[in-house]
């Protein structure tokens, strides 16, 4: 964010936690990632290895809330750099409940397969929505690494295509239920995964609001789309 | 936090000081460049900068402090209530009786704790003992230095600690109930808890006076002001509410500075 | 050998030099004032102080010499301090704009270190071959002019010490220069200038030749000023050249009372000093 403050360890600290957050970012996508290859799929190891990693997530969450403490007890930090640590320990807040529904659809995963007779390849929908999700999450990263308030502003819109996708879903899953009734239980865990993922792109649009803070200052947070565009663009 | 949605209150805000194409020099040198400037009612207005940015020197114009010294001038308008204070009609005691000022260190005057309160009042006001006695009192309690001294008025004013003869001064600066208080670091010589009590003081002194102060420290300016104008060799950089010029500053030198980024 | 061991060889000469030539002017001190002691003790009496000055052969005091010098002492004092004081607050209060003031203060400095004999002259020449007679005045008018420079130079800084931020927060409550100069500077600086005063007090009390030329001296007592008038320094001059052994006793006695008074101004100008200084 422009040129280098007085104290070098400032600079390194900072450093050091915004490449914290992107790697907790990497490590979120990872999961997300994992945890769709294992609904579509059912591998068991994968499963189990996005459940074991909820435990790294968690570990950074903590870890970078620490620092940012640290940072504003030496430094006091101010303008911009105040924007950024604030931003920084929501973000990473956003970082850690994506891993939560992450591990969710892992575990709903494996009771689908465990249970068996699922016709998954019907809901190609549901690995749409949770590709956009994805997409959206490392737009967001990424926007928030060049601090690009222009990006982050274009990921708020496509919140939106995720809530229409979920509703088609759902649509899809009523009809699939009243065809056939044995299939409830695993339509309702289907139902929580599209949740699930739904609640990621929120998360993710969260994160994009977060950048547009620290780059503008102003808070869009519950504001009209237009209007974010507006902000992000002046 | 300046939220798009979410106007900040409307006040009506009245100018107290208004300052117009202010020049200043200390002989050659030109130290205050073309300022416009203006100094709300009732608030705390805090200058901020670096070392010889020209703070200190703008807080001065304010009461003509610099008159004491040949070399220095002013050029420009200031306005205080609507008159220029920089026309040489302008009387330069009723002018300073008006607007106080406090300085870095603390400089009680060798004269009791109660003459040292009585000595202001009594150049221009014309009391009875009882009356002074309750100004004395007054002044004494608004600085927070009552309870402290009560007992023992007839003592010199040197004796006091250093954070006590600052509030003494801040209390004799007050006595004579001027409309602006200027403050030059008047904490900068003290201890944290002294400053903290100093804070303390200006933060009620606004309801009643308009204070400017000058500062240093910015996190102190950050706490205690309503306005902040930050100053760099000499021009007036940025001038806004407070919270904005700390959260999210105009331009990039007041980012820089405020920050910590001086490359 | 080692630098530590140079050093401390090299610290030690040094030291001892300098307690030796410390010694060495001590000891010149302490024999002038033994040997005042010696001469002057006996003569301290009740009687000094009681009769007038003796004519050679008979018994007799200082009275009229001890009140001579105590009138003129402080009739020039009176005449030379508000002088002294006023020029003083002038210079430093007011003297910061032209060329005025570092004129005066470079040529009072001379007359600081002008020999008393020549100040002495001056009003010989001035006022005493004027009204044809010496007088009292004319001894007071010459104490005046030594005090005037000693009390000008201390006044002025003294309050050249006060710090300008007092007068600064004494003008920011709107004071006019005036009631900023006298309530506030000088008052700071007050224990500095009467040390001034003291010390020019003690000046005057040994000088003897202004007073040669102008008060000379009188053998009786008279409290008429405008008539020449006793005082100590010129009797223990007369008497003490003179042949006779008992005028020389009393000289003695004068020279140590002289001396006396001198160190008890000294001591008591350091000690108001010490107390009375602010610390700012």
């Amino acid at each position: 964010m422009g040129s280098e403050h007085l104290s070098k360890q400032y600079d390194t600290d900072l450093e050091t936690l915004r490449s914290g957050v992107l790697q907790m970012g990497g490590l979120v996508e990872s999961q997300i990632r994992g945890a769709i290859d294992a609904f579509a799929h059912g591998n068991q190891d994968l499963i189990d290895q996005v459940i074991a990693n909820e435990v790294r997530v968690n570990e950074y969450e903590v870890r970078i809330d620490d620092d940012c403490s640290h940072i504003i007890v030496k430094r006091q930090p101010a303008a911009s750099d105040l924007r950024l640590i604030m931003a920084i320990s929501k973000t990473v807040t956003d970082l850690e409940r994506i891993g939560d529904e992450a591990e969710k659809i892992a575990r709903m995963s494996r009771q689908i397969h465990e249970r068996g007779h699922a016709d998954l390849h019907r809901f190609a929908t549901v690995r749409h929505a949770a590709d956009i999700a994805l997409s959206m999450l490392r737009q967001a990263l990424d926007a928030f690494a060049r601090l690009d308030a222009a990006d982050a502003a274009s990921i708020i819109r496509q919140d939106v295509a995720i809530d229409t996708e979920f509703r088609s879903i759902l649509r899809q899953l009523i009809t699939f239920m009243m065809e056939d009734p044995r299939t409830i239980s695993t339509a309702l865990e289907i139902v929580w995964i599209a949740k699930a993922i739904e609640r990621i792109g929120d998360h993710a649009k969260n994160i994009a609001e977060d950048v547009i803070y620290i780059v503008k200052g102003t808070d869009v947070r519950h504001t009209a789309v237009e209007v974010v565009e507006r902000e992000a663009l002046s | 936090m300046n939220a798009a949605v979410l106007q900040p209150t409307e006040q009506v805000l009245v100018q107290k000081i208004q300052v117009k194409n202010l020049n200043f020099y200390y002989g050659g040198f030109h130290a205050l460049k073309d300022i416009n400037l203006e100094i709300p009612e009732r608030k705390v207005t805090a200058f901020i900068g670096p070392s010889g940015c020209g703070k200190s020197t703008l807080l001065r114009t304010f009461n003509r402090m610099y008159a004491l010294y040949p070399k220095q001038e002013a050029r420009g308008e200031i306005f205080i209530d609507g008159e220029d204070i920089l026309s040489p009609r302008q009387d330069l005691n009723t002018l300073r009786a008006k607007v106080g000022m406090v300085f870095q260190k603390p400089t009680p005057f060798p004269m009791s704790i109660y003459d040292n309160i009585a000595f202001g009042v009594r150049l221009y006001e014309s009391l009875s003992t009882r009356e002074m006695d309750e100004r004395v009192e007054w002044a004494l309690r608004k600085a927070a230095l009552w309870e402290e001294v009560k007992d023992k008025l007839k003592q010199n004013g040197t004796s006091l600690s250093g954070g006590q003869q600052q509030r003494l001064c801040i209390a004799r600066g007050i006595a004579v109930k001027p409309d602006v208080l200027l403050l030059d670091e008047p904490a900068s010589a003290l201890d944290p808890i002294s400053t903290g009590r100093i804070e303390e003081l200006v933060h009620e002194l606004k309801n009643d006076y308009t204070i400017v102060i000058v500062t240093h420290n910015m996190q102190q300016a950050a706490r205690v002001s309503d306005y902040t104008a930050y100053m760099y060799l000499g021009e007036m950089v940025e001038f806004g509410v407070t919270d904005e010029v700390f959260i999210k500053p105009k331009k990039k030198e007041t980012e820089d500075y405020i920050t910590g980024r001086f490359g | 050998m080692n630098l530590y061991t140079r050093r401390l060889l090299i610290n030690r000469f040094n030291l001892a030099v300098s307690l030796l030539t410390m010694l060495f002017g001590l000891f010149w001190l302490g024999w002038i004032l033994f040997t005042l002691f010696k001469a002057g003790f006996g003569g301290l009496s009740a009687r000094l102080f009681l009769e007038m000055t003796p004519p050679p052969g008979s018994d007799g005091g200082l009275l009229n010499a001890i009140a001579g010098s105590l009138l003129m002492g402080a009739a020039g004092t009176i005449l030379g301090t508000p002088i002294g004081i006023l020029a003083g607050i002038y210079l430093a209060e007011f003297g910061n704009r032209g060329w005025l003031a570092p004129v005066t203060l470079f040529i009072n400095d001379i007359l600081l270190s002008a020999p008393s004999i020549v100040i002495g002259l001056f009003i010989y020449a001035v006022y005493v071959i004027t009204v044809g007679h010496f007088s009292a005045w004319a001894g007071t008018m010459a104490l005046a002019l030594i005090v005037i420079p000693v009390v000008i130079r201390t006044t002025e800084n003294m309050l050249r010490l006060v710090p300008d931020s007092l007068r600064e927060a004494a003008a920011a409550l709107g004071a006019p220069q005036w009631k900023v100069i006298t309530f506030v500077t000088v008052r700071a600086a007050k224990a500095g200038i009467i040390t001034g005063i003291l010390l020019a007090v003690a000046r005057i009390s040994g000088e003897t030749a202004p007073l040669l030329f102008t008060a000379l001296n009188n053998q009786f007592w008279t409290p008429n000023m405008n008539s020449p008038m006793a005082n100590l320094p010129v009797v223990i001059f007369q008497f003490a050249m003179s042949p006779y052994e008992d005028w020389h006793k009393l000289a003695w006695a004068g020279a140590l009372l002289i001396t006396l008074c001198v160190l008890a101004l000294n001591i008591l100008a350091r000690v108001f000093f010490q107390n009375r200084t602010a610390t700012y």
